[in-house]
């Protein structure tokens, strides 16, 4: 039992802070520490920066080109990355697409996506839920069909995370529907440039367009780009969800914004009420509670010795606390944050925000969007099934 | 940053869960509360496996381990919801090992590693509530010998105690002070605690003393610290063993012809505690291991630290009662007790809401496990 880090682990955060301090634009960590508007370019500069260092796929095995980083140092990397106001890499093609590429595609795969997922060039979506596929996503229905060497591909994804920008795509698609549902069910990789591809943004709940509704319509899509064997697909899925278990938690964003939550209560006079600041009393407990946690989880991995079941409960208090967080900034700015003015989102704005302070303007849009966090990624009442599971059989 | 117990601490944990499953089961507890809530005989077994010398060095006959090792043995008595206040031997052992002149240690340690004496702190005063700052109790000096007057509440087996750790004014400012339980002056008034256990009333009129230390706010700090990392460890014991029994429970009761651990309404409150018990886990072992932190860090982990437990216990005992029904409210069932035992952990060493106002004065700039 040691809370401590090792020297080793030690020198290894020290690196990484100097390189990341070093590397960082200051315009991009301005934006993020004040949750100003992220552009495509922004993300698409500091994937590369990543990139070029050999570090967005800070995941990776040695083998595949990655760091081959313990998990202790990935979550180290990730702590100073996210301290330092470095903006969340978009995790479809390094996190997500990547590790089931390497496990489950073949040689001429792993040289035909992996560069271009390393490098940051290409930008990858997530083609999962469906309009009647959410929480009970093996129902899903877009549909492959196999013709001579090609699939075709008919149907309509949802929620696509900033498919907007998507150049390729990874889709779970019925190539089957003998047994149960999860049997029928492949993991193809689509060219977004496809014919038969439309991409329509959709407008959520903080005016932005984080999300897409993406259709297929006869979309021709070369046999090569199967991952694995036909009707495995679901399988692999899964193996993705194995690859995300402390980093869904995002505790160490939750140590930067409590700074911040901290700085906007002082700054709008509710720092010294102690009603509202026992409230952040309790979230910085919950915080460090999840810290703990996620360290407990680091640790048995490091070891292999003791197996637990705790990772399934990371999701749920991580997005919990997401949600807080933005919940309590805005409530700290009380009714300064009602003004809700787009651009205003914007770095470097140069408008006069109601109340004055122009650091209010996000705070309503950013609480707005969190609603997401317990919804996505398996729903937070699924996750209690799951959890429930484990202790109850 | 390592969380796994080693092969002793492991044979440690074995040794005192075998010694609660088989030496101190549910009947004899019964008994032991229907006697009056506390025996000396099952607190000479505790002697025997060696855990009232478990922070007494070696010097002194004890076995000189660490809070790890505290950690685990609170665990494993949590889980059999014990009623002799080991805490009180741990923490009194460690203040007088670490701020008594030696001619008291010596004087007490060996007898208190033996099992033969039993010393308690005893700091809680009516009109002080949690503070640690605010003490009526005074100390006198005269002739070179001190004396001690002052009315001490809730002192943990107060009528059974050989001595007590007391902290007492000494010219304006706070001391501390081993008063012996049969000297001049010293009456208890004894009663049982919500939990079934025992303690009493200690009122001190001019008992002969003898001086710990001077820096007694220093010292009153730490021991009342190193009890909150016992009773956070307890606590996961207690709750853990709380929550093996409502699932058993849920696995086995039926209604409307099936388990009620089918019903997904009850399946997700299983989910929340079993969420409570590992963020209570996490932070008893934050708790423990930082007992040897810097003094301002130790206390802002210890108020975050009982305040997460204090959630975890009420939240874990309120709903293993809710999910059991009926029979979680008679006496005769076994997890009525474990829930009174967890609602008399969470107001030991300072409330949840005494807690949440510890961690909320204490906030600084940044946060987390590592400030």
């Amino acid at each position: 039992m040691d809370l401590a880090f090792t020297p080793d682990e030690l020198a290894f955060r020290d690196e990484i802070r100097t390189w990341v301090k070093d590397n960082l634009p200051a315009d991009i960590s301005q934006k993020v520490h004040a949750a100003m508007r992220l552009t495509r370019d922004d993300m698409q500069r500091w994937a590369k920066i990543l990139g070029k260092k050999g570090w967005l796929g800070w995941g990776w095995p040695t083998q595949f080109g990655g760091p081959g980083w313990t998990a202790v140092q990935k979550h180290l990397f990730e702590e100073e990355c996210a301290l330092a106001g470095a903006p969340r890499v978009v995790p479809f093609g390094p996190v997500m697409v990547a590790p089931v590429i390497m496990a489950f595609g073949n040689a001429e795969q792993h040289k035909r996506f992996l560069p271009g997922i390393a490098s940051g060039e290409v930008w990858w979506s997530q083609g999962y839920s469906e309009p009647g596929s959410g929480s009970d996503l093996a129902s899903l229905k877009t549909r492959a069909e196999r013709v001579g060497d090609k699939y075709i591909v008919n149907g309509q994804k949802t929620w696509t995370t900033l498919g907007q920008y998507g150049e390729w795509i990874f889709c779970l698609v019925r190539t089957s529907t003998e047994g149960k549902p999860q049997t029928g069910i492949s993991f193809l990789l689509i060219d977004m440039k496809s014919p038969g591809i439309t991409v329509r943004p959709i407008k959520l709940l903080d005016g932005e367009c984080e999300v897409n509704e993406v259709w297929f319509d006869n979309v021709e899509v070369p046999a090569e780009n199967l991952i694995g064997e036909e009707n495995k697909g679901w399988n692999y899925a899964k193996h993705l969800l194995a690859h995300e278990r402390t980093n869904i938690a995002d505790v160490n964003r939750a140590k930067r914004e409590l700074e911040r939550l901290k700085r906007i209560a002082k700054a709008e006079g509710v720092y010294d009420d102690l009603r509202f600041r026992d409230e952040i009393a309790k979230l910085e407990v919950d915080i460090v509670a999840l810290e703990m946690l996620v360290l407990r989880v680091l640790s048995a991995e490091k070891s292999g010795k003791n197996s637990l079941d705790i990772a399934g409960l990371l999701k749920i208090k991580g997005s919990e606390i997401q949600q807080r967080y933005t919940e309590l900034m805005m409530q700290a700015a009380g009714p300064f944050a009602l003004p809700f003015i787009f651009e205003a989102m914007d770095a470097g704005w140069q408008g006069n925000f109601p109340g004055g302070v122009v650091a209010n303007a996000p705070l309503a849009a950013n609480y707005f969007n969190m609603r997401k966090t317990t919804i996505y990624g398996g729903s937070n009442e699924v996750q209690r099934n799951i959890v429930a599971q484990t202790v109850l059989g | 940053m390592d969380f796994d117990f080693s092969d002793d601490q492991e044979q440690l944990r074995d040794a005192v869960r075998k010694w609660v499953d088989k030496g101190y089961d549910f009947e004899r507890r019964r008994a032991i509360v229907a006697a009056g809530g506390f025996d000396r005989s099952a607190y000479g077994e505790l002697a025997e496996l060696g855990l009232t010398g478990l922070y007494v060095s070696e010097d002194h006959g004890g076995m000189g381990m660490g809070p790890t090792e505290a950690m685990v043995t609170m665990e494993e008595l949590g889980r059999g919801i014990v009623l002799e206040p080991l805490s009180q031997t741990l923490i009194a052992s460690a203040t007088l090992q670490t701020h008594a002149p030696a001619d008291l240690q010596a004087a007490w340690l060996p007898r208190m590693a033996a099992g033969e004496a039993i010393v308690v702190l005893a700091h809680q005063e009516r009109g002080a509530r949690y503070q640690l700052n605010r003490c009526a109790a005074l100390a006198n000096e005269s002739g070179g010998q001190w004396s001690v007057t002052g009315t001490k509440s809730v002192v943990a087996a107060g009528d059974q105690a050989d001595a007590y750790v007391v902290p007492a004014m000494a010219n304006g400012q706070l001391a501390l002070f081993l008063v012996e339980r049969s000297a001049s002056g010293v009456s208890t008034q004894a009663y049982g605690t919500q939990d079934g256990a025992r303690a009493a009333e200690v009122v001190l009129n001019k008992a002969p003393a003898q001086l710990i230390t001077l820096n007694g706010l220093v010292a009153l700090e730490e021991a009342v610290d190193i009890g909150i990392a016992c009773v956070c460890a307890e606590a996961v014991g207690v709750m853990d063993k709380t929550l093996a029994i409502t699932v058993d429970y849920m696995n086995t009761r039926k209604q409307f012809g099936v388990n009620i651990a089918s019903f997904q309404a009850l399946r997700h409150r299983v989910a929340d505690m079993k969420m409570q018990l590992e963020l209570g886990r996490s932070m008893s072992y934050y708790a423990t291991l930082k007992l040897h932190a810097p003094a301002e860090e130790r206390r802002r982990a210890m108020a975050r630290a009982k305040y997460q437990l204090g959630v975890s216990m009420r939240f874990i005992g309120q709903q293993a009662v809710q999910l059991h029904g009926g029979i979680a409210v008679t006496d005769e069932y076994i997890v009525s007790h474990y829930f009174k035992k967890l609602t008399q952990l969470d107001m030991t060493f300072g409330d949840t809401l005494h807690q949440l106002g510890e961690v909320s004065a204490r906030m600084q700039e940044t946060a987390g496990v590592f400030a």
